[in-house]
């Protein structure tokens, strides 16, 4: 498993933004590594069925941080693509990611 | 579900939810702040449609503005009825007098949704606010509520999708609809379809403030829900039909 964290640092070290976010956005990175699941899950009911709109474990705000560019295109690059935020720890556990059937996989246009 | 409000919630929720700043005479800025706070039954948001004030052309306005906003209509596979529609341009006519009206149709976010009542998984739900949604984590994809609707308002995505709108995820086995333009009600702003034609036409607001400009001009004028004998009680009025 280091190794894999040690990617998903990797593909956290490109957005310095993202970096400064983990640190003061994350109560802490262990845990939400842990509970990203449950967190998400929470959240989704709360924003879907009660309208509850906040940053705080919301999908959106993981993609708007977590997402890379292309470095030649300056395009985003799916987070749920190879070797991307998602895939990099989802894949080497053989967990579905099921998000993305019907959520975005990049910022918004204009972010 | 009903949800009494005590003293102290309602002062909570009424300073949290909207600060007015004066900035110069006659000049007020409110700001929202990011919903916190569980939406209220409180509110009812409804829309009244003066099909007298609105052309076939700015039913169409407001079709194309509900795919922008949406991002539904340029499915490449889905053919005919499998085509999603979350509002369309609807021609009736008196037999007797021949009189033709066109009108939008979408979801009328009844009181009583059927859709809600025919679900096996709870995916189709009513806001404590009276939007009608499908939660399409939950959804399956059954179309029980596609059979129940009497607005035939919902429609099933048949495909693969990708590039979804941020603010409106879709995927291919869950059945959608008219949010009401829900994430941008939650910000205080009106629908798209509302905002792409003249103010006159359609008002959006609340149906349970007397003094919103919706429930003023209902109190005034004659208006009509569209299969009022199922006593679903709309959200969705109309007028000059």
């Amino acid at each position: 498993m280091a190794t894999i964290f040690a990617q998903y640092s990797n593909n956290l070290s490109g957005n310095s933004d993202a970096t400064y976010r983990t640190t003061s956005f994350h109560e802490s990175v262990s845990n939400i590594r842990k509970m990203h699941p449950e967190f998400l899950k929470h959240k989704r009911d709360e924003t879907l069925r009660k309208g509850v709109r906040t940053e705080e474990n919301s999908l959106k705000e993981c993609i708007n941080c977590h997402a890379n560019t292309n470095e030649n295109t300056g395009h985003y690059i799916g987070i749920n693509d190879q070797g991307q935020f998602c895939s990099s720890c989802h894949k080497e556990v053989s967990v579905s990611v099921d998000c993305f059937s019907c959520h975005r996989t990049t910022p918004a246009e204009g972010h | 579900m009903s949800e009494s409000i005590n003293r102290r919630d309602f002062i909570k929720t009424s300073t949290a939810a909207v600060g007015i700043t004066t900035i110069a005479s006659g000049i007020t800025l409110t700001t929202f702040a990011a919903n916190k706070d569980p939406v209220k039954n409180n509110k009812r948001w409804g829309m009244l449609i003066d099909t007298k004030r609105l052309s076939g052309q700015e039913i169409d306005i407001m079709v194309n503005a509900c795919k922008q906003e949406h991002g539904w209509g340029s499915e490449k596979h889905s053919v005919g009825d499998q085509k999603p529609s979350w509002i369309k341009k609807v021609k009736v006519k008196d037999r007797l007098t021949q009189k033709e009206t066109s009108l939008p149709l979408m979801c009328q976010h009844c009181e009583h949704p059927p859709c809600v009542d025919v679900c096996p998984t709870n995916a189709s739900m009513k806001r404590n606010d009276g939007i009608v949604l499908v939660d399409r984590h939950l959804c399956i994809g059954c179309r029980y509520c596609m059979m129940a609707c009497p607005y035939d308002a919902r429609s099933f995505v048949h495909e693969d999708l990708t590039n979804q709108k941020a603010h409106m995820p879709r995927g291919k086995g869950t059945v959608e609809s008219c949010t009401l333009c829900v994430h941008k009600v939650d910000e205080g702003e009106q629908p798209a379809c509302v905002a792409s034609v003249n103010s006159e036409a359609i008002i959006f607001g609340d149906l349970k403030d007397s003094n919103s400009k919706i429930s003023k001009t209902l109190r005034k004028i004659q208006s009509t829900q569209i299969r009022a004998d199922l006593n679903l009680n709309t959200g969705v009025r109309y007028s000059g039909i």
